[in-house]
């Protein structure tokens, strides 16, 4: 009886311990642009009470400035009396089916983040023109709609490339500054490859191609540098050619080198099922020398007790040197003209472009660079010091594969670049695919 | 009687007046804050206007009345918005307006894109193991459940408990398992998630292991509803526990098949949680020259070509008919079930 009983106990403290399992608090959150993988949605939009208050509520699609922004909101309801409602969320396709959400519903946030081309199709007839507004001449990308009007606000510039840890290229004698053209890679991969032991890494690169949750790695940024890489300002063949379905084979094939190159010295486990979490963790515990991310992983690293120095190479699969990096806004902010206090918004945004607390959320507290030319604000992050340099010299690239189509690049150029990752086709193969996959844009 | 009649007949009609006039205002987009309390308030008159009629047929009036509220919330959500969604596959609506009348042109584009065609078929092969895994394992199960074993009740509990975890938390537990935990396990080998034929067997794992819990329980049910004085008549004329099983058992608990096959029918051809959160349609498989997401099953190509590939009316439309062949294909499964039931 007794021997029943206690086993009955045991039983279910068993069970109960095992539902509990379930119950940790998980506190990494996903800081990339344009994804949808797992999200942190923070909705708090609180209605406008007081009567005479006006109240103003913007849709953030970065949820690592969440904090800053609304502590600015808070200095600038100080000072000013507007209250400004902050609402972020994160990943890129919840947003776009949120907004739809709140219009049908008569909820339309009064400033909202719009991705690109593609949002703005959908959008174009609900967005205010701040083509007068004091700060469009101080920056170079704020969206311009096909009729040369100024529709977004541009709050950060960000740079992507090949993240690299400073120190363990010092050891190695390899000067950062060299890395411009393939054969330069190529050198430097196969010389850091032949001293791991001594440097302490498992791979070279730090890189993930897996289709489902980091498509947007390959497919997105490190294609943006197919498309701009070595291209005068303003030049946008490459991205035309792709909306008519047609790509430049040879220059494919030389991309697809440089690809090769990278995927061959990149931790294996990683690159064919790793998540962002991994490949981030892989670099910032000093395990590989390159990560193929960028500033945007700023915030992350102090968990990782960082100390190493890093900075940002060019994605340079030409033969020539290209000594410039992928830099553009990510997205931008876009005014509601349904919305009942339009002024109010565009003085926000004026307020965020011009005055110095402005500069210093955007720059020291969101740890971004800022898009305006006139901000004497330095960034205090390595990564955002290290872009701030390149986009001042002017050696920036533009993220031509923000115009790609819609769930292009998720649905029908993911799976070629997981294809190549993982060997089922070699270089030949990969250009074929890729010629394929964006001949269905012909149209 | 009368005064209670007159009544009644006045909160009607108020009512009536109450909801019709909230919906005006409200679909003429007028911002007065009364109008949600005023559609509240009327509805709630009609029914306690119908409810205080005196009449003969006072039993069907209160039938009417107490499934009314299931009947509304099942209209506005399932039957209305089912109406506007074959409408919207007509036209060629962007999520927020639609502005032509396209006809049957978005069928045609369905019928003819390649990676719907793959999802369908890749959604009949997954449908096909997973019901007969699942019905197999959950049969099984429910026989070991309802056997003479000790501590049966602890596995009838124990096995149901899967099925209590969410959708996409499995999905994310497990894929961490196939791709971390299972890698290290099996030295040196590479995880389930990136050939294209395991990754479907792992979400066929999964899905059977979340899934079958729940149908066992039914199937336990069923079984003991079997009744004893057969068992024990066919125990006399020497039946082993074989033919017991399949001769006895089975044919009496067929309505209990009926059910389950068509709950895993439903759910494998619905599945949507374990595939987004396990693959979200990765790994690549290379078919026709062209690279294309392999665990792509139905419900998230449709997710995907709504919400991510912004096209709603494509989506729509291969919503629509996705209602179209799963009703055909369960209804024809419970017909063909229904006939071969035994009545006891």
């Amino acid at each position: 009886m007794k021997l029943k009983k206690f086993v009955s106990a045991l039983l279910i403290t068993a069970m109960t311990g095992a539902l509990l399992v379930g119950c940790g608090s998980n506190n990494s959150t996903n800081t990339n642009t344009g994804t949808d993988s797992e999200t942190t949605t923070e909705n708090k939009t609180t209605e406008n009470t007081s009567k005479g208050n006006v109240s103003i509520r913007l849709l953030n699609g970065k949820i690592e400035i969440d904090a800053p922004l609304k502590a600015y909101a808070e200095a600038y309801k100080q000072k000013t009396g507007v209250e400004v409602v902050i609402e972020s969320l994160g990943g890129g396709a919840d947003i776009a089916a949120t907004l739809k959400g709140y219009l049908a519903a008569g909820n339309m946030p009064d400033m909202f983040v719009i991705g690109g081309e593609g949002d703005y199709n959908v959008w174009k007839d609900y967005m205010e023109d701040l083509s007068n507004e004091s700060w469009v001449s101080d920056t170079d990308v704020a969206y311009v709609s096909p009729e040369g009007k100024v529709v977004g606000f541009p709050y950060a510039v960000e740079g992507y490339g090949l993240t690299y840890n400073k120190d363990l290229l010092d050891k190695a004698g390899i000067d950062p500054a060299t890395l411009t053209n393939i054969n330069a890679y190529k050198a430097a991969f196969e010389k850091l490859d032949s001293m791991k032991d001594e440097l302490g890494i498992t791979a070279v690169v730090s890189m993930a191609a897996e289709a489902g949750q980091m498509w947007w790695s390959v497919a997105n940024h490190n294609f943006g540098s197919y498309l701009a890489t070595g291209v005068e300002n303003g030049d946008s063949k490459y991205i035309d050619m792709l909306k008519k379905g047609e790509i430049d084979r040879d220059r494919m094939t030389q991309y697809a080198k440089f690809l090769k190159l990278l995927f061959d010295y990149s931790d294996k486990n990683t690159l064919i099922s790793g998540t962002y979490d991994d490949q981030l963790a892989l670099w910032a515990q000093g395990k590989t020398v390159f990560i193929h991310q960028g500033n945007w992983i700023d915030p992350s690293l102090p968990s990782y007790n960082v100390t190493f120095g890093m900075g940002i190479a060019p994605s340079a699969f030409m033969e020539q040197d290209t000594d410039g990096i992928l830099a553009d806004a990510p997205s931008w902010w876009a005014v509601y003209n349904g919305g009942k206090n339009i002024q109010a918004c565009k003085d926000f945004l004026t307020s965020l472009a011009t005055t110095e607390e402005g500069a210093k959320c955007l720059v020291q507290d969101c740890g971004m660079i800022s898009p305006f030319k006139s901000t004497t604000v330095q960034p205090t992050a390595p990564l955002a010091t290290d872009l701030m340099k390149w986009v001042q010299a002017g050696k920036t690239y533009p993220w031509h594969w923000a115009k790609m189509p819609d769930g292009f690049a998720m649905n029908n150029l993911g799976p070629v670049f997981e294809s190549f990752a993982k060997g089922d086709v070699d270089i030949e193969g990969f250009v074929d695919l890729m010629a394929n996959a964006i001949a269905t844009l012909k149209q | 009687m009368k005064v209670k009649k007159v009544l009644s007949l006045a909160a009607i009609i108020l009512g009536i007046a109450g909801v019709i006039l909230a919906l005006i205002m409200d679909f003429s987009g007028s911002e007065n804050p009364l109008r949600g309390a005023i559609l509240v308030i009327g509805g709630l008159m009609v029914l306690a206007g119908f409810y205080f009629l005196p009449s003969k047929n006072h039993k069907k009036i209160i039938n009417v009345l107490f499934l009314f509220p299931l009947l509304l919330a099942f209209t506005v959500t399932v039957i209305i918005p089912f109406i506007f969604g074959v409408f919207y596959s007509l036209t060629d609506w962007n999520g927020i307006k639609f502005e032509n009348f396209v006809g049957l042109q978005n069928y045609i584009t369905m019928f003819t894109s390649n990676d719907y065609m793959y999802s369908v078929v890749i959604t009949f092969i997954f449908s096909a193991i997973n019901i007969v895994l699942v019905n197999v394992i959950a049969f099984s199960l429910a026989l070991l459940c309802t056997s003479k074993i000790k501590g049966k009740n602890y596995y009838r509990a124990a096995f149901f408990v899967p099925n209590l975890i969410g959708g996409i938390v499995l999905g994310y537990v497990w894929q961490f398992i196939f791709n971390k935990v299972l890698t290290v396990l099996i030295p040196g080998s590479v995880s389930m998630l990136t050939d294209p034929n395991l990754a479907l067997l792992a979400i066929i794992i999964v899905s059977s292991w979340q899934y079958s819990g729940y149908i066992m329980m039914i199937y336990v049910t069923g079984l003991q509803g079997v009744p004893k004085d057969v068992l024990e008549a066919s125990a006399v004329d020497g039946a082993d526990r074989l033919t017991t099983l399949f001769r006895i058992k089975m044919p009496l608990i067929a309505n209990t098949f009926t059910i389950c096959i068509f709950l895993t029918l439903i759910n494998s051809f619905k599945q949507f949680d374990l595939n987004f959160a396990i693959t979200n349609g990765a790994p690549s498989r290379i078919l026709n020259g062209v690279s294309i997401l392999s665990t792509e099953l139905l419900a998230l190509n449709i997710y995907k070509t709504a919400i991510s590939k912004n096209q709603y009316a494509l989506g729509q439309t291969k919503a629509v008919v996705f209602f179209i062949v799963l009703a055909i294909i369960s209804l024809t499964q419970v017909a063909i079930s229904k006939k071969r039931e035994v009545e006891m």
